[in-house]
């Protein structure tokens, strides 16, 4: 049984790295916090259960529409409305971000109405077992390969791409970076873009394991931020961290303590992290 | 800044203009009484409030085509105000009191879920309006010597009861079960009711746990019941929390000899969501559409349903059924009353005996309906009641995922 707790668990934070890792780089990179992220997930979700009842994509094949879909999203968004404030105090941003939460999810609630609705995919549910206590759900297994994956290629764009060195020249110093004729308003709209498509992705995963409606982003989001804080921002490898140490204290918390107490457990880890160590787990120290 | 004022001059104009020439008459033939309604059209709870809404409109617009309401010898049309409570209790509060001090309403429907209805029905009592209410079940409600409360759920603590007798006739007759609900008021009113009523049986209840409202995730919960062995799962929640506790059942291949749930199964989506995975899952209601009950406005259920699938498309459920009670209940009592005063008409309400497409309506000294439950079993993808009486017997045990 603790070993099928432990694989809970772990399956659990893979999801929650997946939902966190956007929100981590558009965070590290512009300072941005953004509230409307589960917003996003909840719209990536959507764009999978359009295609799949509308036109019979498989979930996973929608994937790259719903990741397409939220990248345009999301540089036209930091293009055309974010870049404006910018500069200005991030409480301003935050103010930003919430609102276009409000407006988003209330456009899917006019659009989609409240109703509760589920990708009806007959490998939604699929399993296999190893002995007879421990059973491993395959898609949360999926999700788990991408997170890995998406990480992957985020590292390898951050790190080997003229995109990503010109991520991560405005996000060390903007004027060298605009001297060295990086196009700033370009780059954070293509930042803000990868990680609005990687919320997308989420999204889709979402659909496929859980039933959606529109005001699901709200919980989501909350998730994505005690991810990021726990897991430290300026590194890849911080929501995944983050992530699975939030997935592994939920599951044996709710274990030992009862399932009420899962969010209970999950803030005040995050409380702890705060005092003992206020970058994060894999934060730097300044 | 002159033109904001030639702005603001043009707005005042339209507004004295309105002033002036006054909204579209409605003062027609007949005068009206209005019944004030804050209920969820926004937020967590908006998708059962649009149920409720749907069945007071239709119950007011069949009043209304039949000669509305005799009051002594006159005739008053019926009316709704609404407002959207946004699902939140204290919002709700809030325009139950708009309702009766500003709009001035006559009498007052309740909103949906036990957890609103609490700090509504108090207002209802400070001010001395009668409310009906077709959404809130939990004991709370009606344990607070409140005179203007009346509810047409039936009691919380009783919801599983029919379910637990129908385990005594299955065989082999189950002896392990595990109760999980959420942690909002009326799914504790259940739960501790269930407890009291198994425990009661003889039966082992080998697993009492609460999880949050709105939780999506059950492993941690269904890791335990597999663990504990337990052969029946009842899980009392909200219609989001049965289908994610279904899909992960599944997903974790926990298989017990039988699933009932208080809120889902009833529901079309849940079952077209869910498709072969719904099949075997026990639901309980007060009411279904099996039932044949004759009644005030509709000539019997069997009409109702028809009538109400006609204008909207979907089949209605024990919440639909419940609203269109609450409306009749009103109707009948005013009419008894033969006065709009809201201290005849809470008297005459209190005295209910009504036959209506719900059910018999009679109310206990407390407000809440006199009733039970019935137990439902998705089969087929249809859900059909199968205990006390019913159309078909249940299935059990319930066949395994992997082997449907």
């Amino acid at each position: 049984m603790l070993l099928q707790i432990l694989i809970n668990g772990l399956l659990k934070g893979g999801l929650y790295a997946l939902m966190a890792i956007g929100m981590s780089l558009i965070w590290g990179v512009m300072d941005i916090i953004n509230i409307a992220h589960g917003s996003f997930i909840m719209l990536g979700a959507f764009v999978t259960y359009w295609l799949f009842t509308l036109l019979g994509i498989d979930p996973f094949l929608s994937l790259f529409f719903s990741v397409g879909l939220l990248f345009i999203l999301g540089y036209g968004i930091q293009r055309y409305l974010i870049n404006y404030v910018i500069r200005a105090s991030a409480f301003i941003t935050l103010i930003l971000a919430f609102g276009i939460e409000i407006f988003i999810n209330n456009l899917a609630l006019v659009a989609w109405t409240a109703d509760v609705r589920k990708v009806e995919v007959a490998y939604g549910a699929a399993n296999f077992s190893i002995g007879h206590w421990v059973t491993i759900p395959t898609v949360r297994l999926v999700a788990f390969g991408l997170v890995i994956l998406i990480s992957l290629l985020f590292f390898f764009i951050l790190n080997r791409t003229h995109l990503g060195r010109s991520i991560r020249a405005t996000s060390q110093d903007l004027d060298g970076a605009r001297l060295v004729g990086v196009d700033v308003a370009h780059t954070y709209a293509l930042t803000f873009g990868l990680g609005i498509g990687a919320a997308g992705a989420a999204g889709t995963l979402w659909a496929i394991l859980f039933p959606i409606s529109p005001m699901m982003g709200g919980i989501l989001t909350l998730r994505s931020f005690v991810v990021v804080i726990i897991g430290g921002l300026g590194s890849m490898l911080g929501p995944i961290i983050g992530g699975l140490a939030l997935g592994l204290t939920e599951s044996f918390g709710s274990n030992w303590f009862g399932s009420t107490y899962s969010d209970l457990i999950g803030f005040t880890i995050l409380v702890l992290v705060l005092i003992i160590r206020p970058k994060g787990i894999l934060g730097g120290t300044d | 800044m002159e033109r904001p004022c030639g702005v603001i001059l043009t707005l005042a104009a339209v507004f004295a203009m309105i002033l002036f020439f006054g909204p579209p008459d409605t003062a027609a033939a007949d005068p009206t009484i209005n019944l004030g309604c804050a209920i969820s059209f926004t937020g967590g709870q908006s998708r059962t409030g649009k149920l409720y809404r749907d069945s007071y409109d239709m119950a007011v617009e069949q009043i209304n085509k039949t000669g509305g309401v005799n009051v002594g010898g006159k005739r008053y049309q019926m009316k709704i105000i609404y407002y959207d409570d946004k699902s939140d209790p204290t919002e709700s509060s809030k325009l139950v009191e708009k309702l009766i001090s500003e709009d001035k309403v006559n009498f007052l429907l309740g909103p949906y879920s036990s957890g609103i209805t609490i700090p509504d029905s108090i207002v209802a009592q400070r001010y001395r309006v009668p409310m009906i209410e077709g959404g809130g079940a939990s004991g709370k409600i009606f344990s607070r010597g409140n005179k203007y409360i009346f509810g047409t759920l039936p009691p919380a603590g009783q919801y599983f009861k029919s379910t637990l007798d129908m385990l005594e006739t299955l065989k082999p007759a189950p002896k392990s079960v595990a109760i999980l609900y959420s942690d909002d008021k009326f799914d504790v009113s259940v739960a501790e009711g269930t407890k009291k009523l198994a425990k009661g049986m003889g039966l082992d209840v080998v697993l009492f746990e609460k999880y949050s409202e709105g939780a999506t995730d059950f492993t941690s919960l269904l890791t335990k019941i597999k663990s504990k062995n337990a052969q029946v799962v009842l899980l009392s929640g909200h219609t989001e929390e049965s289908l994610n506790f279904t899909q992960q059942a599944k997903e974790l291949n926990v298989c017990p000899k039988l699933i009932a749930m208080t809120v889902g199964p009833s529901e079309a989506d849940f079952r077209h969501s869910l498709g072969k995975d719904a099949e075997y899952i026990y639901g309980v209601a007060s009411w279904s559409t099996q039932m044949n009950f004759k009644g005030l406005l509709f000539s019997d259920t069997q009409q109702f349903v028809q009538q109400f699938k006609a204008k909207f498309d979907y089949d209605p459920d024990y919440h639909n059924a419940s609203g269109i009670a609450d409306v009749a209940v009103y109707k009948n009592a005013i009419e008894k009353a033969g006065s709009l005063d809201p201290q005849k008409v809470r008297d005459a309400i209190a005295a209910t005996d009504l036959n209506t497409i719900y059910g018999r309506v009679q109310f206990s000294p407390n407000g809440q309906i006199k009733g039970t439950s019935v137990v439902l079993q998705i089969q087929g993808g249809e859900i059909y009641q199968v205990f006390p009486t019913g159309t078909k017997t249940p299935v059990y045990p319930f066949t395994c995922w992997t082997d449907r």
